[in-house]
């Protein structure tokens, strides 16, 4: 069977995206999108948890017996959880106290388990790789977009460089979190929608060409 | 005994514990390589006050063989490195969120008229749950006094009740209690409280 990773790339970004389509891994989405920059950070480390645990969950498929999968899941995405956060220690230590309590956390990550459950347990190596790799990246941009419009409005700056002194302190807190969350998913549900509609009608239009020729 | 070989049980058992020994060798692998030294730390923190890593002199480091840390009734110090006329102190501040604390480097200039706190940078905590609230800009606030003999039984306070200098923050008094304590530690050890 051939891999489609264009509808793979698209399912991750945009169709099937895990933050603003499927709300999944809500808890780090509120919690750490006052900064774009954490965004960033939370968004690189699922994404690499998401394609290291795709790739052995996928590897060993036809190992592991259907009824211990969910441990064998768990045990393996709380490894490279582990690994990422000995990484950030070292390498990033920075990016690693922003993070803080939420990188531990990616463990329990929806997104993780939801991936592995539904795709890496199911599909090929290089497919299950290229959905880890996608669904991050849509993570990561919803977040970061996130990130930003907080960043901007809550403390009037963008990737830490500040560009005015304005700023609605609403944003920088828990509720404007919730609020922007909603905004967003509105948005994102309002564009998907209209581009669905597009598609429909330019089909229709094509059915009905095609009936009267 | 192939039968026990072949049943259920005994392939869940061999993939969890075959999962087990393979991955939780190779975190115990990487664990020892990418291990962050304490001296590592120091200097991590130290390069958090200066761009470049200066000469200090150790007066005391709680980690070091036959040393104890300085304790009094806002929590205790673990480090104290003299910098010329600038010290730098690691102080843990007790009595945080379920009786947790807050872990900082203070950056303290000593002059003719006292001495001041010229920066604080986050270490560390337990059991917090509201440390995002904890900025730069909120440890700030610490940074504005200098101890003179006149206000030397000052303390820093995180309600706004007259009490003392005070360092108020709303929805995280009792982090911000243990973050006052940290701070309060350092003046108590310089003896303003004293």
């Amino acid at each position: 069977m051939k891999t489609n990773f264009k509808k793979i790339a698209k399912d991750g970004i945009l169709t099937n995206n895990p933050t603003l389509k499927l709300v999944l891994g809500t808890c780090p989405t509120l919690a750490l999108t006052t900064m774009a920059m954490n965004g960033i950070g939370m968004g690189a480390a699922v994404t690499f948890v998401l394609i290291c645990s795709n790739v052995l969950i996928s590897l060993l498929r036809k190992i592991i017996p259907n009824q211990v999968r969910i441990p064998a899941f768990v045990l393996i995405i709380a490894t490279f959880v582990t690994i990422v956060r000995l990484l950030l220690d070292k390498l990033l230590p920075d990016i690693y106290e922003s993070l803080g309590l939420y990188l531990p956390l990616i463990v329990v990550n929806c997104i993780i388990l939801a991936r592995a459950e539904s795709f890496a347990s199911k599909n090929p190596i290089l497919a299950s790789a290229a959905d880890g790799l996608f669904m991050g990246l849509g993570f990561t941009l919803a977040l970061t977009l996130m990130g930003a419009v907080r960043e901007l409005l809550g403390s009037g700056a963008i990737f830490g460089v500040k560009l005015w002194d304005f700023q609605i302190g609403f944003f920088a807190q828990s509720a404007g979190a919730f609020f922007t969350y909603g905004i967003f998913i509105a948005l994102f549900a309002l564009i998907s929608n209209l581009i669905e509609k597009k598609k429909k009608q330019k089909t229709l239009a094509v059915n009905e060409i095609g009936a009267e020729v | 005994m192939k039968k026990f070989f072949k049943s259920d049980w005994f392939k869940c058992t061999a993939v969890l514990l075959g999962l087990l020994i393979v991955l939780g060798g190779t975190l115990a692998v990487l664990n020892d390589v990418l291990f962050v030294s304490p001296e590592e730390r120091t200097a991590r923190a130290i390069s958090k006050f200066y761009d470049t890593t200066p000469s200090y002199e150790v007066i005391l480091d709680a980690d070091a063989e036959n040393s104890k840390r300085e304790e009094n009734q806002f929590g205790y110090i673990e480090k104290i490195f003299e910098i010329g006329d600038e010290t730098l102190f690691k102080s843990t501040g007790i009595n945080g969120y379920k009786g947790g604390t807050i872990t900082l480097w203070l950056k303290v200039v000593k002059n003719e008229q006292g001495y001041k706190i010229e920066k604080i940078v986050l270490d560390g905590y337990e059991k917090q749950t509201l440390m995002s609230k904890f900025d730069a800009k909120y440890f700030r606030t610490f940074t504005d006094v200098t101890f003179d003999y006149e206000n030397k039984n000052s303390i820093f306070s995180p309600k706004n009740n007259g009490e003392g200098l005070t360092a108020p923050m709303t929805g995280a008094t009792y982090s911000a209690n243990a973050a006052c304590n940290a701070v309060n530690c350092v003046l108590a050890y310089l003896g303003g409280m004293e």
